[in-house]
């Protein structure tokens, strides 16, 4: 008989977590991957974070090239930003910053892998700690027996059961769909994102990346495009919601491609498509229906990729760590009501996920309104931008009269920037600091500043130096 | 940039996406977002090409973005369908 305490539908990072942490606390686990290995069906998502190492720190320690060797770190990213002629009007190298409080966060940005590497990798962690992993098993359909669920049932009509089952089977959740939670995401809660793989010898991207590890290409012509680099290859993709696209998608990823900046760099990268993925990315202000009777979704199931940039690894490890501690409890307690479960929603909200999506709606909507939407703003935010970075680099003008210009230029835009920080930017930075915004917005406290900034402007002008 | 000869298909599965024509409003939404490039419109229909199975990037982007509920999408068998190498 197929009987177990727990069984976790999918063998990504998030039911793997999920799988090791359950075996671990004794329970007789099962996880399920529809591929012939973890990762096989996986496209991106592999940028993994310092704080992956911050909140999983005796596993990652293990993480090496010889068990992933497309594993590449890195310090800096880079920021290129596209005008409406298609034309790179200039970029901005990044690497940590002076307020970063992390210490290894100050030396590395992100490590990238492929996941058919990394996924296959967190899973032997889980089969390690005692849980069975089935590959390729397609689970369709989860089992139920007085309208309760007790297990699942794959494609040959194989049945497991068990009182708790979780749904780690990403954005297209069967397990949400049966057990009622959702049966479809609304159109503006998913993302489709192609992606190019490149390949790339390893000496050629160190020479001409150096330590950069990502880019971001911030466009007026597509939706903003990341490129993240491995030790011998490249990712380039893209992605929008669902109601956003007006021309299809690949469309617009070809359309950096296309660039000429771009194919430079593939010349001088000698780099060669390798492969064309697409997936599906739930992209959410908010989680939302996590759990219900017998049932906890995770990772993309439950809707848990970051509200800013949607990464999803981290929060499917953090939300799959939670579930398999909630689900231990239920079996301790042999409640699985949903009542019970929703100790879930507690556990994750209490963790750096449940902070992030404290401002979950505000992000979201910021980055929804500005590098989603190329024709409505980015049209004017990377000239506006550039105005700021580059426009001093004009010697057809004296400097003041062309200070002039770029303020004038600068100004030109405000009918469309300043109701954009209204809008997007207010909201955001009155969420973040809610009660200390009021401290610095204080009429007195900024009258007690005011008049010591104003005495330092001269009341006089100068008189010019004459030498006739 | 052609995307053909960019994929790799383990043969073998049974047909996981299915079109319901009483239901399908033509919208278009579906040729629109296919990533694969998938899908077509004749003078009265919608319909999937003949080798989906063997092109599909399993991404299931027509389904969720059909909001006739036209479309009807499973994953392939345990084991076949697409392999990302370098996903």
């Amino acid at each position: 008989m197929n009987t177990y305490d727990i069984i976790i539908v999918g063998a990504g990072p998030g039911g793997s977590m999920s799988a090791k942490i359950a075996a671990d606390l004794g329970l007789k686990t099962i996880f399920f991957e529809r591929g012939r290995k973890p990762g096989e069906k996986n496209s991106s998502g592999c940028g993994l974070g310092p704080r992956m190492w911050k909140d999983f720190p005796s596993m990652m320690k293990e993480l090496t090239p010889e068990k992933c060797p497309s594993m590449r770190a890195g310090s800096a990213a880079r920021n290129y930003f596209i005008n409406q002629e298609g034309v790179v009007a200039g970029y901005v190298m990044a690497r940590p910053t002076e307020s970063v409080s992390y210490e290894p966060a100050k030396s590395w940005i992100t490590m990238n892998c492929y996941r058919s590497e990394f996924d296959p990798w967190v899973a032997e962690f889980a089969i390690d700690a005692g849980a069975e992993l089935k590959t390729s098993t397609l689970i369709i359909d989860l089992l139920k027996k007085d309208g309760k669920v007790c297990g699942v049932i794959d494609e040959h009509n194989n049945k497991y059961q068990a009182p708790i089952v979780i749904g780690a089977d990403g954005a297209v959740s069967m397990v949400a769909k049966q057990s009622g939670l959702r049966t479809k995401w609304a159109q503006d809660q998913i993302t489709v994102v192609p992606q190019y793989d490149f390949q790339a010898s390893p000496e050629k991207i160190d020479d001409i990346m150096g330590d950069e590890t990502l880019a971001v290409w911030w466009s007026a012509i597509f939706p903003a495009s990341y490129q993240v680099f491995f030790h011998d290859g490249f990712h380039q993709g893209l992605g929008n919601w669902l109601n956003k696209w007006d021309k299809n998608p690949l469309y617009y990823l070809n359309r950096v491609i296309n660039l000429k900046y771009y194919q430079r760099l593939l010349r001088i990268l000698n780099a060669k498509p390798r492969e064309l993925q697409s997936h599906l990315l739930p992209w959410l202000k908010y989680p939302y229906n996590t759990h219900t009777d017998g049932i906890i979704l995770i990772g993309d199931a439950g809707g848990f990729p970051c509200p800013l940039e949607a990464e999803g690894i981290y929060p499917a490890m953090v939300t799959g760590k939670a579930a398999a501690e909630v689900a231990a409890e239920a079996i301790t307690s042999e409640d699985f009501s949903k009542n019970f479960l929703s100790k879930y929603d507690k556990v994750w909200k209490n963790t750096s996920i449940g902070e992030e999506f404290e401002t979950g709606e505000e992000l979201y909507n910021l980055w929804k309104a500005l590098p989603f939407s190329p024709q409505e703003t980015m049209s004017w935010f990377v000239p506006m931008f550039m105005e700021v970075m580059g426009g001093i680099y004009d010697w057809s003008q004296p400097h003041a009269k062309r200070v002039r210009q770029i303020a004038s230029q600068i100004k030109s835009y405000m009918p469309k920037a300043l109701p954009f920080i209204m809008k997007y930017v207010f909201p955001l930075v009155a969420k973040i600091f809610e009660e200390d915004l009021d401290k610095m917005m204080d009429p007195q406290k900024l009258m007690a500043v005011i008049p010591k900034v104003m005495d330092l402007v001269p009341k006089k002008k100068k008189p010019r130096r004459d030498n006739t | 940039m052609k995307s053909n000869g960019l994929t790799k298909h383990i043969p073998g599965t049974k047909d996981f996406i299915f079109i319901d024509q009483n239901k399908c409003n033509r919208c278009g939404q579906c040729i629109l977002v296919c990533v694969a490039n998938l899908w077509r419109k004749n003078d009265i229909t919608i319909s999937i090409s003949e080798d989906y199975k063997e092109r599909c990037l399993e991404c299931a982007a027509c389904y969720q973005v059909c909001e006739a509920d036209a479309i009807e999408f499973h994953y392939p068998s345990g084991g076949t369908g697409i392999i990302y190498e370098k996903g």
